[in-house]
């Protein structure tokens, strides 16, 4: 049975050889949430790829680039294991891309590994996912490399003592390690780590307790959307703002969800790798090719993440072809300029170096939206939680 | 006569599966692996009519016990499965003896908390279930020290099948048991079954426990294929498709499992390939369709045809 089989399989692969052999078309598998409650992520992505498509055309070198969507849900390893594993036999895919949830990435290692193929994480923020392997690249960001300048910032702007509320689920937890770690090594002191249940609506109760610790500055980790407008709300009713208690976050006022925070955004602190407002010839090239191709589309830091990523992707194919280690090699050490900044990518870790900007919340003075102002950057920020 | 027939044939069709669709092994395998927790669900549920929404605690609890041991102890995956239907079936036992006590929406409710305890316990338990990162590091030695799990997924393929066949004809047998007729009877009617003097409490005690062993199986068997355990394998989503897939395709029949399993997934599968971004309507529509027209799920849609053509050749007579 396994014989023929395996003549069968055999057979179709040559059979398919024989059409790729004359187009040389190179396929790019994208594993990404395009349904449920993360779609988004998809969409950003998607809308990212297809506007690098329409600025580069579709062309890397000599060979021709197609992407191939595939629909993860959310974090699902089984699945997506399952997915990779048809990309790579029957799709014939020579990169993978995509990754949302660090579980959905680490599926795929042993597949990658074997398959000698180059694997670019759009988003997917813990660590050591780098370490499965040599396969992975980042073009994100890890937990660390925005935590722990924003710890290093606080504390170069005074602020000695901090209380720390963070979502109770991994990246939340992930955050708040980080910070404390980052915060505490310079003399920091964190004077209460809360943990808010995933399923929190009122956030009176930890709020007000942060309060009445009166700390210079309060940390915090929250997954996007509705409990962010919750947070900062009740954040300014409850007037820790006007006792002087800063806020510090990181993702929290990310452009898609921004403009729904309203008034009681202005003036929150966050650390983060890109703003939608960064001033730059490539950042306005990007956001007005985005704004033109998909209206009432908004730049996050997952069309980013895809924008850069892709960049990497045809970078990999016009030096390299389908040949995986090879474009490994020609990615490690490359540097470029992305919609966030320059942008290098790390020959150890794998993710790349950025700028981390310290930005504010602002009205925009022409536009009439909200906008992350950059107020400071700290520049070239490796993957710090690599050798945590 | 035509006893053999069915089996046989169903056995004809997973071979013909491996030949047809040599690049659709690792998905053929989770439907085999699915179709393993929804037989489970079906002893639970559609034989001893124990209301369950959290046949999930028994899965993940396998997956994690399967995946811990071939961390932590040995990748041999039959020993591997056996500590997974174990844990598994453990979990049943201790919750089962609370759960069986109860009836109708209480019991519902109380068998999606245990589910949701499982997740928040391997949430909180960071440094032995890796959290929301997943358990990693799981590495399989060959199946019976032979047959190495390759990338194209072929012994992934005939492992789960074999495991599939084996709890298949088990339950099998055990259903066609005493035990297995005094189950249906408690399904029927635990006050009569009570007055014969069939003690329902501990009855449903072993059906539920039996059931957590095989949704432990699945989940040990899903841990070694995928080389890791996310705590998805706890969420409610599993729980909830392995019911609809069972109601699809019949509850209270074995084969109703294997066809509502193999079609929910294949079209979830198609779907979601042509259309990634749309496909959960198609979905939609197929329970809709399921649940209006042909209630006692898809397996009885060929006894109803043939009851017809059998009336109208009466008829003619």
């Amino acid at each position: 049975m396994t014989r023929i089989s395996c003549a069968a399989i055999a057979a179709a692969l040559t059979a398919l050889c024989g059409q790729m052999a004359g187009a040389d078309t190179i396929k790019v598998g994208v594993i990404a949430p395009f349904s449920g409650p993360f779609a988004t992520y998809g969409t950003q992505y998607r809308n990212a790829i297809e506007v690098y498509v329409a600025q580069h055309g579709n062309k890397a070198g000599e060979h021709e680039i197609e992407f191939v969507y595939k629909d993860s849900g959310g974090p699902n390893p089984d699945q997506v294991r399952s997915i990779a594993q048809e990309l790579l036999i029957r799709d014939r895919v020579d990169y993978l891309a995509g990754f949302t949830f660090t579980p959905n990435a680490l599926a795929v290692a042993p597949l990658i590994d074997q398959s000698e193929t180059p694997t670019v994480i759009f988003n997917a923020a813990t660590s050591s996912i780098n370490k499965e392997s040599k396969f992975f690249l980042r073009t994100s960001y890890t937990m660390w490399q925005v935590s722990e300048p924003l710890a290093q910032w606080a504390f170069d702007q005074g602020i000695k003592t901090v209380a720390t509320t963070v979502s109770d689920y991994g990246p939340g937890i992930d955050a708040e390690t980080a910070f404390r770690a980052a915060f505490e090594e310079r003399g920091g002191k964190v004077v209460d780590a809360i943990r808010m249940p995933l399923s929190t609506t009122d956030f009176t109760p930890f709020l007000q307790r942060v309060r009445d610790e009166k700390p210079d500055a309060v940390f915090t980790f929250l997954p996007g959307g509705p409990p962010t407008f919750t947070y900062t709300k009740t954040y300014n009713e409850n007037g820790l703002a006007q006792e002087g208690i800063r806020f510090l976050g990181t993702a929290e006022t990310e452009e898609v969800n921004l403009q729904g925070l309203g008034e009681a955004a202005v003036g929150l602190t966050t650390a983060y790798h890109y703003s939608g407002a960064h001033d730059s010839e490539t950042n306005r090239a990007f956001t007005a090719k985005l704004a033109e191709m998909f209206p009432g589309a908004v730049a996050n830091w997952s069309s980013v993440g895809a924008y850069d990523g892709v960049d990497l992707i045809y970078h990999m194919v016009e030096t390299s072809g389908s040949d995986g280690p090879a474009a490994i090699e020609a990615a490690l050490g490359r540097e470029w300029e992305s919609p966030r900044g320059p942008l290098k990518l790390d020959p150890e870790t794998r993710t790349v170096a950025q700028n981390v900007y310290i930005r504010e919340v602002e009205r925009d003075p022409a536009s009439g939206q909200l906008v992350n102002r950059e107020k400071g950057v700290i520049a070239n920020v490796g993957d710090l939680g690599w050798t945590r | 006569m035509k006893s053999w027939l069915t089996p046989f044939l169903v056995l004809a069709l997973a071979g013909a599966a491996f030949l047809l669709f040599p690049y659709n092994l690792a998905f053929l395998t989770r439907i085999l692996i699915m179709i393993l927790l929804v037989l489970s669900l079906d002893l639970v549920l559609g034989f001893a009519g124990i209301a369950t929404l959290g046949q999930a605690a028994m899965y993940g609890t396998g997956a994690y016990a399967a995946g811990l041991f071939a961390v932590h102890a040995s990748g041999n995956p039959l020993a591997g499965l056996l500590v997974g239907a174990f844990a598994g079936a453990a979990l049943a036992l201790v919750s089962g003896l609370l759960l069986m006590r109860t009836r109708g929406l209480t019991l519902i409710m109380l068998t999606i908390a245990v589910a949701s305890l499982c997740l928040e316990a391997a949430n909180q338990l960071r440094g032995l279930t890796g959290g929301a990162d997943g358990l990693r590091g799981i590495r399989m030695q060959p199946v019976l020290g032979l047959f190495p799990f390759d990338f194209a997924g072929q012994t992934g393929y005939w492992y789960a099948l074999s495991v599939t066949v084996l709890v298949f004809a088990g339950l099998a047998v055990l259903t066609r048991s005493a035990f297995g007729l005094s189950l249906r009877g408690i399904h029927e009617s635990p006050a009569r079954m009570a007055a014969i003097g069939v003690s329902v409490y501990w009855r449903q005690v072993a059906a539920y426990t039996i059931g957590g062993g095989i949704a432990g199986i699945a989940g040990a068997l899903a841990a070694q294929i995928t080389q890791l355990v996310s705590l998805e394998s706890y969420s409610f989503t599993i729980s909830a498709e392995a019911l609809i897939m069972l109601i699809l395709g019949g509850a209270g029949r074995l084969y109703g499992a294997v066809i509502g399993t193999v079609i929910f997934m294949v079209v979830h599968h198609v779907a979601a390939a042509n259309d990634p971004f749309n496909w959960l309507f198609v979905i939609g529509a197929l329970v809709l369709f399921v649940v209006f027209l042909v209630p006692n799920g898809l397996v009885s849609l060929p006894l109803a045809v043939t009851r017809l053509w059998k009336g109208a050749r009466h008829a003619r007579a």
